[in-house]
């Protein structure tokens, strides 16, 4: 098995700018050497200086299934790792989602920062912006879940959403998954990146599910600082309703069930919210890819380009469903007086 | 007693078959524990640099404007009371004017009539006293005219008569003369 280093020619068409065309000229003069020798097994920690991780690490895996990855058209299901090592024994890894996570949170943080060194009364440029951010989404989800839940989760939701649309559109920037390792056919032509050098981080389960996961986490924290455990505990299995008697014996039998049923529930919600989010931007990636392979050589730019605006609707709407689902999740908790306004 | 190896069992597939999940999604603890970290980042920093300050901001601006509203209602109804002030200050003068006009056309007609009457009476004294003199004027005349017929009565009789009248006979005719006149 081969293994090269370049650039998918078909969807580099679409790199905008001088400093991406760039970077692909040096990686595809570094690949373009390397795919003259044959890859030869290499330790892990060689791997991190010269290769992919994952590039590297491909013999060690079962021949059969390398395969049936590298000959599989669109993204592999799992980014690949750039970066796997130890230091002192501890499990370093950096995947290709990961880069473009660094890069967008340095951009998010440095804008805002600029943003708001200065605040001026009468705001311009990057303030007015940032402020109508923050302020659209404070009142949408002061909306929603109240003021009071707003003022203690807002910085969770909006970093939630914030975060989310800013690395779906950051990952429809050409390039980003189109630049990178793959395999040539057998005419010598590398139709096909398995192992991108960025890949957008919602198509990553792991940047998905950390949302959801410290979604569930700050979820319990928020539920207990409200309720308390017995409030807490009482929301799940309580008996809902105003009931005597032998109705109310059975009522609390009832609730027990739906309390355990709404466990099961809740355990899912990250399941669910990762899986969503994760499954929508893999599929739209794979779709931009799938087009661009559909047009061919000569209309390749082309056929993507409705689906890209298709992706800018569909990161809109994947950030807003999450953000929308967490905040009622998290509404859905709180003391019933706490909807009143809702 | 029989349902701990059962879920033990259950147990064990779900924790293979997420263990298999990760696995084919490429999701290994490192990973996901440094995206869970950037993301904590990310939302401090982003708390730090732009929630909290832009919130304070849009609050403090909040304040500011329902500030200056209320001190624009403030002024309004300042404004609204001086010009009710003014306004009443300009009925008032208008109707002390009035009045001060009302009073001076009144003692200006006081003034006109009591003039008037002194005119009048003036006047009419004028004219009493005009009387007064044309009928003293006007006796005096008619004395001297009874004395002048007297004496043309008492000459013309003498010289029709050719006599010489007694004293006497000019005072008696001097008399008839001027009781004539009189009648």
């Amino acid at each position: 098995m081969m293994t090269c280093f370049s650039i998918l020619t078909r969807r580099t068409r679409r790199v905008i700018g001088g400093g991406l065309l760039g970077v692909c000229a040096l990686l595809w003069a570094g690949g373009a050497a390397w795919a003259k020798a044959p890859v030869v097994p290499q330790p892990a920690t060689a791997a991190v200086e010269a290769a992919p991780a994952e590039a590297a690490a491909a013999p060690a895996k079962p021949e059969h299934k390398a395969e049936a990855v590298e000959k599989e058209e669109g993204l592999p299901q799992g980014a690949p790792l750039l970066i796997d090592t130890r230091i002192h024994g501890e499990p370093i890894q950096v995947n290709s989602s990961m880069l473009i996570t660094w890069i967008v949170a340095i951009v998010l943080i440095i804008s805002a920062q600029v943003a708001t060194r200065r605040m001026k009364d009468v705001p311009q440029g990057g303030q007015n912006f940032w402020e109508w951010v923050v302020e659209s989404l404070y009142n949408f989800l002061q909306g929603i879940i109240g003021p009071s839940l707003v003022r203690r989760t807002f910085w969770f939701f909006a970093t939630i959403f914030i975060f989310i649309l800013s690395l779906n559109w950051f990952s429809l920037i050409p390039g980003v998954g189109t630049i990178g390792w793959g395999v040539p056919n057998e005419a010598g032509a590398l139709t096909h990146i398995t192992h991108p050098l960025l890949r957008g981080p919602n198509a990553d389960l792991n940047m998905t599910l950390a949302m959801a996961m410290l979604f569930f986490f700050f979820w319990i924290v928020w539920a207990l600082q409200v309720n308390g455990v017995r409030g807490f505990l009482m929301h799940l299995f309580g008996p809902k309703g105003d009931t005597k008697g032998f109705m109310k014996l059975l009522m609390v039998v009832v609730f027990f069930f739906v309390g355990l049923l709404e466990i099961v529930s809740i355990l899912f919600r990250p399941v669910s919210l990762s899986f969503r989010l994760f499954g929508n931007i893999f599929a739209g990636e794979n779709t931009l890819e799938t087009m661009t392979a559909l047009g061919g050589p000569w209309f390749g730019w082309l056929l993507p380009i409705p689906f890209y605006f298709l992706e800018l609707l569909v990161g809109f709407v994947q950030a807003m469903v999450f953000m929308l689902l967490t905040a009622v999740f998290t509404l859905l908790i709180m003391p019933e007086e706490g909807h009143e306004h809702h | 007693m029989f349902i701990a190896p059962i879920l033990a069992d259950a147990g064990g597939s779900l924790l293979d078959s997420i263990r298999q999940t990760g696995e084919q999604f490429g999701s290994t603890w490192p990973l996901f524990l440094s995206n869970c970290v950037s993301f904590l980042i990310v939302a401090w920093l982003l708390n730090r640099f732009a929630y909290r300050p832009i919130l304070d901001v849009l609050e403090e601006r909040r304040q500011r404007i329902a500030a200056s509203l209320e001190n624009a209602e403030k002024i309004k109804r300042q404004l609204a009371d001086a010009e009710a002030q003014r306004t009443r200050i300009l009925q008032d003068a208008d109707a002390d004017a009035q009045k001060m006009i009302d009073e001076a056309r009144t003692a200006a007609q006081a003034q006109a009539q009591t003039r008037e009457q002194a005119a009048i009476a003036e006047a009419e004294g004028i004219i009493a006293q005009a009387r007064e003199a044309i009928a003293l004027e006007r006796d005096r005349m008619l004395g001297e005219l009874r004395r002048e017929v007297a004496r043309l009565v008492v000459d013309t009789t003498g010289k029709v008569t050719g006599k010489i009248l007694t004293v006497e006979d000019q005072r008696r005719l001097s008399e008839e003369a001027a009781r004539e006149i009189a009648a």
